[in-house]
């Protein structure tokens, strides 16, 4: 059977289907695209400027050079962490693995964050 | 009956095929064989075999029509109604260092693009008022009054004058525990060093403490501090209104959900997507770790919180605790409490009675707080939970206090 005779014998309720199907894969494009999770950001912050965006995914040690000196970041198995840090309180070495949410290290300036997941699965925010 | 239907179903997805010009004499014979060879039927009344080739009967095509009509009008009414429908709700988030702190702005938004610069936009106001309120920036407002004290009457901003009135006010109904004109003993220590200040420095400095002497003029818009050697702190309630001015923004840029959180100081309006209020964990002051960091949670909506803890900024000396909430009457660090959170409507008052009620302790404090119907969790010097009749069954504890 040749083309121009498989053409010839389609009927109008065909093109409405093949139509239709055209439409509906677009549709189901945007949907993925729309309802799927999109993968996590690490955003890095040197004194208010936007100095790294990473994908979590990606083992790494990144360092940083803020005013008091340099801060170091390592990114591991989907989470991440401050290694080393100028500081004097250490707070965000204390602070340990992070896997959400955000580490500061207010006197480098430094502000790690965590972008496209949720803070907690427990709180939307912390006072204290 | 199921096997009848399927050999149905088959012959007809055939009969398109089958129909086609041409398709005559034996290789329909070969074909009909074929159907039969493998075990297929047709029911008469749905098909018939014509001479030549094999047609739908009319109550097929009626019906092929018909199915056909339906999936149109049911794919074109899908799309009027993707179309139609509002944008799904979600959460965006930024988080920035303003006022020596975190600052987060999270808000709800069907529109990224609205939802940045409703957040861009709280960040910059909180900005500007650092500028204004920031003790240790020369430049700002409230240096410019402690410069002038004892010397000249100062003309202020609008919110400068918000801030004073609202601290004020809370000192009036803490006794004087709170007090913004603290300044001159905050600065004699320093708990990243570790420096304690001599107890005749503290008491020479003392005297410069006092709220009273604190005159502002709401008609003329200005401050001043009756003696020279005086210093307005506004630390302990600037965050809390930066989080109410935040909010304002917010709302002024069409979001009608969100959280402002400066350091401790929450403000939450609105509901989230799901329809919930917003979860508030509460610090637990005596955490060992990660896994009881937080005391209790609360669900707040159109709401503020705030929490001082003595465990922010502290060291120990001696097997004494010193921590940054300083008594103004002492001129040491408040041993009442480990932690208080309070509740209302505006974080200004839940940041400025949180370090009054710290102060004050759990019995003065509790009735502070049901005098003026505010909400509050207290955890006292031995770790025991105080907390406001209103709140009692809204508090989740996580772990026993």
């Amino acid at each position: 059977m040749n083309l121009k005779g498989l053409l010839s014998s389609i009927t109008i309720a065909d093109k409405i289907l093949l139509s239709l199907l055209i439409l509906l894969s677009f549709s189901g494009i945007l949907f993925i695209k729309e309802v799927l999770p999109k993968g996590c950001e690490v955003q890095i912050e040197v004194n208010g400027r936007l100095v790294y965006v990473l994908p979590i995914e990606d083992n790494r040690i990144v360092s940083v050079k803020g005013p008091e000196g340099r801060t170091v970041i390592e990114i591991k198995d989907n989470r991440l962490r401050v290694t080393e840090s100028p500081c004097h309180n250490k707070l965000c070495i204390k602070q340990g693995w992070i896997e959400s949410g955000a580490i500061v290290c207010l006197p480098n300036r430094v502000l790690i964050t965590i972008g496209n997941r949720e803070y907690s699965n427990i709180v939307d925010a912390i006072t204290g | 009956m199921k096997n009848k239907f399927k050999v149905t179903k088959e012959f007809i997805s055939k009969t398109t095929f089958l129909s086609f010009p041409g398709l005559t004499g034996e290789s329909r014979t070969a074909m009909d064989a074929r159907l039969r060879t493998s075990g297929m039927t047709y029911r008469e009344d749905t098909c018939a075999l014509t001479n030549n080739r094999i047609s739908k009967s009319p109550k097929l095509k009626v019906q092929t029509k018909t199915v056909f009509c339906l999936l149109l009008a049911a794919y074109c009414l899908f799309v009027f109604l993707c179309a139609c429908a509002p944008q799904k709700e979600k959460v965006y988030r930024k988080s920035k260092i303003l006022m020596d702190t975190l600052v987060t702005v999270t808000c709800v938004s069907n529109s990224k693009e609205n939802a940045e610069k409703a957040i861009d936009a709280a960040l910059a106001e909180i900005e500007k008022l650092d500028r204004l309120l920031n003790f240790f920036s020369p430049e700002s407002e409230v240096s410019h009054i402690n410069k002038n004290a004892g010397i000249s009457v100062i003309k202020v901003s609008p919110d400068m004058l918000d801030v004073l009135d609202m601290s004020l006010m809370v000192s009036k109904n803490t006794e004087g525990a709170f007090d913004v004109t603290i300044g001159p003993v905050i600065t004699l220590y320093d708990f990243y060093k570790k420096i304690k200040p001599e107890e005749s420095v503290i008491k020479k400095n003392l005297s410069f403490v006092n709220y009273r002497d604190l005159i502002i003029d709401r008609n003329e818009s200005t401050a001043f501090l009756k003696k020279k050697g005086m210093l307005i702190d506004l630390g302990g309630i600037s965050k809390g209104y930066a989080a109410d001015k935040a909010v304002e923004v917010l709302k002024r840029n069409g979001i009608h959900a969100g959280l402002v959180s400066v350091a401790g100081d929450i403000k939450a309006f609105g509901l989230k997507p799901d329809g919930r209020p917003w979860k508030i964990g509460i610090r637990n002051p005596r955490a060992k770790g990660q896994e009881d960091d937080i005391l209790a949670t609360i669900e707040l909506r159109d709401m503020a919180i705030s929490t001082s803890g003595d465990y922010e900024r502290f060291f120990i000396l001696n097997g004494r605790r010193y921590h940054h909430i300083l008594n103004p009457k002492t001129g040491y660090s408040a041993e009442r409490s480990q932690s208080v959170s309070i509740i209302t409507h505006r974080a200004a008052f839940t940041d400025a009675f949180a370090t009054g009620v710290f102060i004050l302790g759990p019995e003065k404090g509790m009735r502070v707080l049901e005098k003026l119907g505010f909400d509050g969790v207290i955890v006292d010097s031995q770790g025991e939970v105080h907390i406001t009749p209103n709140i009692r069954g809204k508090l989740e504890f996580k772990r026993t206090p």
